[in-house]
């Protein structure tokens, strides 16, 4: 009695948040937008009162941006969306999946997470028409399809994965004004990032403000520097050896990628307050020091998320800017891209997660992104012109410049190493230890 | 229907269901089952009174065995297996003691046991003892007791904002490096950082000794006749005392003689050993609050004419606290002692929050916690969880004794 | 008891002092943040909470000139306070970050394109320029200023009613009252009726149980998690209300029990003795004599275990579930901080939002509890 009692005051308790829904910000038919793809969806697709539960990574800001997309998908096919995130997010799709509760859609940054459930036979396949589709419509389609593809239970290889949202990480901040205070110009290679870095010592101020900390992910951003630094010193198919561990973690490649982050991260005159403070600093406090006066640091390098935790009235293009962490000029290995993105797939099949996936094909579920902020889509035909503000759109240029695009590789690792000892191997290497002798110990704590 | 009506009505259904099966069960019990008239009156009392123990048990027992019983069992099976759902026997074990993350959690988690509980503990009495004597009692119980109202979470950011740590250069806002920035190698600094550490350890390092030889004295004792079981323990008692008091001479010779790095700010949660108490200062923290307001519940229950006696004999106050009252409420003390054991056992947010186990402050329950959710490697998480277990099993027999030595 | 401090004024000077010691360490900490809490992001990374009365001359952000531009005697000027009603005493100022401190207040400093600008002590400046301004990136001003003790409650506010959260805060404290009222009392409820039962009732195996309940004190959560939610999934309660309610029990159980035992153990044997031979049933014995009797237990038990769901994080999110009608407190802070998480303004604002309540209920209980003690004691 109980039971049908709770059932009851849910089914009330959801019949209220119905009122709330939101309203769609763009007026559909209005502006540049692909309304012909979202007419042709909206008849294609009829699947009123059904529900859709989606789990995804984001939270706060990121989750008004989102649930303005996702209003657009409600509007068209009529499923209701309930759309929640939490902070430990990873833990509870793991726990959910494996009580057999899952969401309908999960979305996670992290393929080798997302290789470990469909392993597992929690996820259902897309099939070869999205395969085929990815392959023809997303840049680089082929190394998206190859994102998004594991093993299956049986051992066969197929998509499982849908490519939603990407980030860039090989960025690097700074002010412009300060810039010109003190007469220093954009570096366009490696070198001269690395003379740049002098310099500034010798002017008598700090070049780099660098924090790892994190709370319990404490070491990640310093594997984006690694990763950044292994895709500017080796081949790319030496980097996609090292993600799948063919290539041994403490092999001299990567031991030397990591001491070249030491070059940087582990000189006490390179590093706002010193070598010591670098992994103490959390990372969204170590940006703050490009603003202060006068500058604790002149260089940041972080993914295109980072501008949330400028301070406030921070106005990106104008009080603070980026550019692409610049690759070795003679290394001869063309201008790699490192980015991160988040990937959608289905841990329930139902009618409405398959509309959800053919949705996220529309150019209009991208563009409604786009149009607000922080969001960029290898999806070629959306209109470029929508990039809600312009820095956008030269994370998009540097995205199409890039001879090479790799996608962050700890999040393809084992989650015990690229979301484990690979954290805390570089928070040791940052406090004192050799590159070779982290580099071992992650290698051994690669999961046989 | 408005959801806070909702709530109040689910409420309703849910505590009136409780109540409802207890009386209407014992109520059918008495009167229908067996009801205490008729021809077999008597037998049917001693019927209902056999049945009855089963009756206010059950709903307990079997949420004890769904909740917990049964998932122990789980646990154990799945600790048996690899991360690919085979069979592995004790695989996870071998594999997880050869871990140096798992020894150096071990080696934590020990510290961890003795020093908080019997820092809580400690505080935790003396709190109680004091409060109980003056008038503002109840505010300055209610102040230590706040902690206990804070979250986890709540507690590691109050924590961070002390123990931050920023460029010399700028200001401090971490209010433990502006107080250490206070020190520059002078007077109050031999006072406050020399001896007054000392005086604390040489403190600890008589008391260790005293208990020692407390331990030891009826062994040298000709005539005192024990059993040989007894007197082995007593010189490992011993033998135990002496090598914490060596290891705390060691201590104080360092307080003298080791080298302070004043006038620079230091980054608390990563100084290697001395870490961990920076950590363990937060479930200290919160933790007394728990184990005074259970102290001074049994202080206030110590039988008045037991202290008039004590000061009619002309006892100090000292000794009436601790030859009076302590041993008449050495049973709470041990109930207080063995629930901070178990909460230190299992507590891994402010770990996972502050260090996540990095700079060498890895515990079992953050161990665990990682093997499971970021790793995904349930065998070992499982395994890690039996050897949480494992430790707590002295604790768990001494209370069981205690527990049966009571009801005889 | 007061009859032996009493005798002598030193000690009870010493207890006084120790007392007070005890209590700063204890609150220090949690005032910290509090006091951080009304004070500015910029005002809590700048300076430690403890300077937040005096006056404090710090290195200012850098401001950037704004304001509307007016065509005077040829030249095209903008006038305006750097610190719009702030009480600010600038003792140097500067144009580049190389030299934030070149200028003193009245003085006027050269810019590029002919343009110069003047600041004034309480933060006033004009700027002027030969040609328009428009579409022209302004600079910016660094200062050094000295600026009176300012409190906000705007982080409060931010926090209350951010519409970033994705949902409102009262709804999630309706959803944490709901899951933590019952998950208070059913396990007091039932654990009262087993502590009496281990305590005072004869029957055989009533020394193993003890034991069983003891040893399950131990059982780390984290692994009951999965298989508990499968069998909720399994009987079809799924993700719920009642499921986490039975979860808080079950995990609340073994120390609700354990503490119970411990005190009604310790109650008079004479008294139940004596019911019993004046024809009392447990029953009644349990409910008119044992209940009343165990309220400090009850009370301080009822404290602790409401303190624990109401600050739970973990058994909400796997057992609840975070959709809007259920997502908790804790769980919508913890994303509150998730997204903003270096900002110290938000952290201390909704940690202090999310203890509210505890603390409430502790001083309000307090009473009850210090009555139940002192009943408690007369025996």
């Amino acid at each position: 009695m109980m039971t049908r009692l709770y059932v009851s005051a849910a089914v009330l308790a959801l019949g209220a948040q119905g009122a709330l829904a939101q309203d769609l910000k763009f007026p559909i038919g209005e502006g540049a937008f692909n309304w012909d793809s979202y007419k042709a969806f909206d008849e294609a697709t009829n699947l009123e009162g059904q529900t859709l539960t989606i789990f995804g990574p984001w939270r706060g800001e990121d989750q008004v941006l989102v649930e303005v997309m996702l209003a657009y998908f409600t509007a068209a096919s009529g499923v209701k969306v309930n759309y929640s995130s939490s902070e430990n997010y990873e833990q509870q799709i793991v726990i959910d999946a494996q009580a057999g509760s899952p969401p309908d859609i999960a979305i996670l940054p992290q393929p080798g997470l997302i290789a470990d459930l469909v392993k597992r036979g929690f996820v259902t396949p897309l099939g070869e028409d999205t395969q085929k589709w990815l392959a023809e419509n997303y840049a680089a389609g082929d190394s998206w399809v190859g994102l998004g593809s594991y093993a299956g239970p049986d051992g066969t290889k197929a998509l499982y994965a849908f490519p939603y949202k990407i980030d860039v990480k090989s960025l690097v901040w700074y002010s412009p004004e300060n810039f010109e205070d003190a007469g220093y110009e954009v570096p366009q290679t490696m070198e001269e990032l690395k003379a740049l870095t002098e310099q500034i010592v010798a002017d008598g101020g700090t070049p780099w403000c660098i924090g790892l900390g994190s709370g319990g992910a404490t070491g990640w951003p310093a594997t984006d520097w690694v990763e950044d630094l292994m895709l500017r010193t080796q081949p790319a198919d030496v980097y996609d050896r090292w993600t799948t561990n063919e290539l041994a973690f403490n092999s001299p490649e990567v031991v030397g990628a990591i001491e070249d982050f030491g070059w940087f991260a582990k000189n006490d005159a390179f590093v706002a307050g010193g070598a010591a403070a670098v992994a103490s600093t959390d990372f969204r406090d170590s940006p703050k020091g490009l603003f202060t006066s006068p500058p604790q640091c002149y260089l940041h390098h972080q993914a295109s998320f980072i501008p949330s935790f400028f301070p406030e009235g921070t106005v990106v293009g104008q009080d603070a800017d980026f550019f692409y962490f610049p690759a070795y000029a003679g290394k001869d290995l063309g201008k790699p891209v490192l980015g991160a993105g988040t990937l959608a797939f289905i841990t329930k099949d139902t009618p409405a997660s398959r509309a959800f996936i053919e949705w996220l094909k529309t150019p209009i579920a991208h563009e409604v992104w786009m149009a607000q902020k922080s969001f960029l889509t290898p999806l070629k035909t959306v209109n470029a012109d929508l990039y809600g503000d312009p820095t956008m759109k030269k994370m998009g240029d540097i995205l199409l410049n890039a001879t090479t695009f790799r996608f962050d590789g700890s999040d393809l690792m084992p989650g015990s190493v690229g979301a484990g000892s690979f954290w805390t191997g570089m928070v040791d290497f940052v406090g004192g230890k050799s590159a070779q002798e982290v580099a071992d110990a992650i290698q051994a704590s690669w999961p046989k | 229907m408005n959801p806070a009506f909702q709530a109040l009505l689910v409420i309703a259904v849910g505590v009136g269901g409780c109540v409802g099966y207890f009386y209407l069960s014992n109520l059918f019990l008495d009167k229908v089952l067996f009801p205490a008239r008729g021809p077999q009156a008597g037998r049917n009392i001693n019927r209902a009174n056999a049945v009855r123990p089963w009756l206010f048990l059950f709903p307990a027992l079997a949420l004890l065995c769904l909740y917990l019983a049964y998932p122990v069992f789980a646990t154990f099976w799945l600790s048996l297996h690899g991360k690919d759902g085979s069979f592995v026997g004790t695989g996870n074990y071998t594999a997880m003691f050869q871990e140096p993350k798992f020894g150096e959690s071990l080696r934590n988690n020990m510290l961890w046991l003795v020093v908080v509980p019997a820092a809580a503990t400690g505080f935790g009495l003396l709190a109680a003892q004091l409060t109980d004597r003056i008038k503002w009692g109840n505010i300055a119980k209610s102040l230590i007791f706040m902690p206990m109202a804070i979250s986890f979470v709540g507690a590691s950011v109050i924590f961070k904002l002390v123990y931050d740590s920023r460029d010399a250069a700028v200001a401090q806002i971490g209010l433990l490096n502006a107080l250490w920035l206070k020190f520059e190698g002078g007077i109050w600094s031999v006072l406050f950082l020399r001896v007054l550490p000392a005086v604390l350890v040489g403190g600890l390092l008589l008391a260790v000794l005293w208990g020692g030889w407390l331990l030891l004295r009826p062994v040298l004792d000709a005539r005192r006749q024990e059993k040989p079981l007894i007197k082995a323990a007593r010189v490992l008692g011993g033998l135990v005392a002496l090598v914490i008091a060596f290891e705390l001479g060691v201590w104080l010779l360092g307080v003298f003689t080791n080298v302070l790095p004043y006038g620079r700010p230091q980054a608390w949660l990563q100084i290697p050993f001395w870490n961990s108490f920076f950590l363990m200062a937060v479930l200290i923290w919160i933790q007394t609050g728990f184990a005074m307001v259970i102290l001074s519940a049994a202080l206030r229950g110590v039988p008045e004419d037991t202290i008039e006696a004590a000061i009619l004999d002309g006892a100090n106050p000292f000794q009436i606290f601790f030859k009076v009252k302590v041993p008449q409420i050495m049973g709470t003390i041990v109930v207080v002692w063995t629930t901070i054991t178990i909460t230190v056992l299992k507590v891994f947010d402010i770990v996972l929050a502050m260090t996540n186990g990095q700079w060498e402050t890895q515990v079992l329950a953050n161990y665990m916690y990682d093997k499971l959710f970021r790793s995904l490697d349930w065998g070992m998480g499982s395994a890690a969880a039996m050897v949480i277990m494992a430790l707590v099993t002295p604790i768990l027999i001494w209370n069981v004794w205690n527990a049966r030595k009571e009801m005889r | 008891m007061d009859n032996i401090a009493g005798k002598k004024p030193a000690l009870l000077w010493a207890v006084h002092i120790s007392v007070v010691a005890l209590v700063l360490l204890w609150v220090v900490p949690t005032f910290g943040l509090l006091v951080s809490s009304f004070r500015t992001g910029d005002q809590i990374v700048s300076s430690g909470w403890w300077q937040a009365l005096t006056t404090q001359e710090t290195q200012q952000a850098a401001v950037r000139i704004a304001g509307t531009e007016a065509e005077k005697d040829g030249a095209f000027v903008i006038e305006g306070n750097l610190f719009p009603a702030k009480g600010v005493e600038i003792s140097h100022w500067g144009t580049s970050s190389r030299e934030p401190e070149a200028f003193a207040p009245g003085e006027t400093a050269p810019l590029n394109d002919g343009m110069t600008l003047t600041v004034q002590a309480d933060g006033a400046f004009v700027l002027t320029s030969p040609v328009t301004t428009k579409d022209m990136r302004l600079p910016r001003v660094f200062s050094t200023a000295s600026s009176p003790p300012e409190f906000t409650t705007r982080n409060y506010t931010n926090v209350i009613s951010s519409p970033l959260a994705g949902q409102s805060i009262g709804q999630a404290f309706i959803n944490t009252l709901t899951v933590s009222i019952p998950a208070t009392i059913i396990p007091i409820l039932v654990a009262a009726f087993a502590a009496y039962a281990l305590a005072w009732m004869e029957f055989p195996g009533r020394a193993l149980l003890v034991a069983f309940v003891v040893g399950l004190l131990v059982v780390p959560l984290q692994l009951a998690l999965i298989p508990l939610l499968q069998f909720h999934n399994w009987i079809g309660i799924g993700k719920g209300y009642l499921g986490i309610w039975m979860a808080h029990t079950g995990f609340g159980l073994p120390l609700a029990i354990y503490l119970l035992r411990n005190y009604m153990v310790g109650l008079p044997r004479d008294i139940i003795e004596n019911a019993k031979v004046d024809g009392a049933t447990d029953f009644q014995i349990f409910v008119k004599i044992i209940l009343p009797l165990s309220f400090p237990a009850l009370a301080s038990f009822a404290i602790f275990q409401f303190l624990w769901t109401w600050n739970d994080l973990l058994v909400a999110l796997v057992f609840l579930g975070t959709g809007n009608d259920q997502q908790v407190l804790t769980g919508n802070l913890v994303n509150l901080m998730g997204s903003r998480g270096g900002d110290w303004e938000i952290l201390s604002a909704s940690a202090f939002v999310s203890i509210a309540v505890p603390l409430v209920v502790f001083f309000s209980m307090q009473r009850f509890l210090v009555r139940g003690l002192l009943a408690g004691s007369v025996k």
